[in-house]
């Protein structure tokens, strides 16, 4: 190990370690676990293949919004709650800022686990969700709205017989089939190629 | 009255020590989701009555298996890990010390010259010597305090004192350091790195642990033991007879 150039991407993880060691505020862990549960959770729904493509972008969709919400809840509890608060209890009991924010800043978090978050995502999830699934909707029947063929005369290049159900059409000897097939086999001469 | 009690709980060294430990946070975190998550479920009047008993339970189920699974291979792994990889980085960084004073230099603050981590065994020193930082110096001192024998004994037997007397000359200087110094001395702020690393590995572990090994290896052992306890099948059952809307909450 000389002591040649420190490369920078060491610097920063040195810099980073330095203030962690100095306070290591609960906000950083739990927004990592926020962040990479919002990006891990959908892509292992999404990689599911035993489940239907439907569910599966629904029930995707449902986690990251449910970590976005919990990651958003984290930081607003922490930037918005833990200064003032803090700042007023050092100035009514005079006790030391830094232990009382450490303090406050993991009562926050807290806090946000067991209720904020949840309260958080029984108010938003289900009229976000509802508000998608409309949207989503909407935007599906326009879509097949564009795919209907009804009043359209298509050009038909083969007879229709084709198309017909080949369990439905009668048979025998004097069906209507037959006899038009017969018919035609006798002005043709009986030269028709089958599957030509 | 109440407000002073709250300060004095909350400025209390072990509250102040537990609250700095990675492990800890993310511990009391999953166990708070354990708690909230499911009351909350169960809270949902949307919802008919045997399907938020079954969310709760399989929530809370889920978050207790994921905490065990979390508390059972993370830790342990990367904080040996992390300590591992920290003593090598902080050896590098202590060859730059014209770096370190730059990133340790505050307006109060001289800044650090050094913060090699050599002198510990493992990682269980170096904690016990970022939590001595936190106790005052008098505690320190004071024989009949448990928590600083403890810390003293735990210093004593995970440090190279063939590397210290190297260091700082000999095992008396050191300690007297240790005994003294304030908590913003360069003395324990050299340590820093070193416990910020650690710390650094419990993140990138929480991370691995809780949203890629946890929920994988829970859900093997989730459906086991709903069926175990026929909550599966009577869910199942319930469902059939009548469709219901399930709260999806993660």
């Amino acid at each position: 190990m000389g002591a040649g150039n420190l490369n920078p991407i060491l610097k920063k993880i040195a810099k980073a370690a330095y203030n962690l060691g100095d306070h290591n505020d609960p906000l950083n862990a739990v927004l990592a676990i926020a962040i990479f549960k919002g990006i891990n959770r959908p892509l292992f729904t999404m990689m599911d293949k035993e489940s239907d493509p439907k569910t599966k972008r629904y029930a995707a969709f449902r986690e990251g919004l449910t970590e976005v919400v919990a990651a958003s809840t984290y930081i607003i509890t922490n930037k918005t709650l833990v200064k003032p608060i803090s700042k007023y209890l050092e100035k009514k009991t005079g006790g030391s800022l830094g232990k009382i924010t450490h303090g406050i800043e993991f009562l926050g978090v807290c806090l946000s686990a067991v209720f904020l978050i949840p309260l958080a995502c029984n108010l938003l999830l289900n009229p976000i969700m509802k508000g998608v699934s409309k949207l989503t909707h909407k935007k599906e029947q326009e879509t097949k709205g564009l795919d209907i063929k009804e009043n359209v005369v298509p050009t038909l290049s083969k007879p229709i017989v084709q198309h017909l159900p080949a369990t439905n059409v009668p048979k025998g000897p004097n069906s209507l089939v037959v006899v038009l097939q017969n018919k035609y086999a006798a002005n043709n001469g009986g030269n028709m190629k089958v599957g030509a | 009255m109440i407000t002073n009690t709250f300060v004095h709980l909350i400025s209390k060294n072990g509250f102040q020590n537990l609250i700095q430990n990675t492990t800890a946070q993310v511990s009391i975190e999953t166990g708070l989701k354990a708690v909230g998550r499911p009351a909350f479920t169960l809270a949902d009047t949307h919802v008919d009555k045997e399907t938020r008993k079954y969310s709760a339970f399989k929530e809370l189920l889920y978050q207790l298996l994921c905490l065990g699974i979390y508390l059972a291979v993370i830790p342990v792994t990367f904080k040996k890990g992390g300590f591992a990889v920290f003593k090598k980085l902080c050896n590098k960084v202590s060859q730059h010390p014209e770096f370190l004073k730059s990133i340790t230099k505050t307006d109060k603050l001289q800044g650090i010259e050094k913060c090699s981590i050599d002198i510990f065994k493992n990682e269980k020193a170096l904690v016990a010597i970022h939590k001595m930082s936190h106790l005052s110096a008098a505690k320190r001192q004071d024989k009949a305090n448990d928590l600083a024998q403890k810390l003293l004994k735990t210093i004593e037997e995970n440090t190279n004192w063939e590397l210290v007397k190297k260091e700082y000359g000999s095992k008396e200087k050191f300690m007297e350091n240790m005994l003294n110094k304030e908590r913003e001395s360069r003395f324990f702020r050299q340590f820093f790195i070193g416990k910020g690393g650690i710390e650094m590995s419990s993140i990138v572990g929480s991370v691995v642990g809780l949203t890629i090994l946890a929920p994988e290896l829970s859900h093997l052992i989730l459906h086991p033991i709903m069926k175990a306890l026929n909550l599966e099948a009577s869910h199942k059952a319930n469902s059939e007879t009548k469709p219901q809307k399930i709260n999806k909450q993660a």
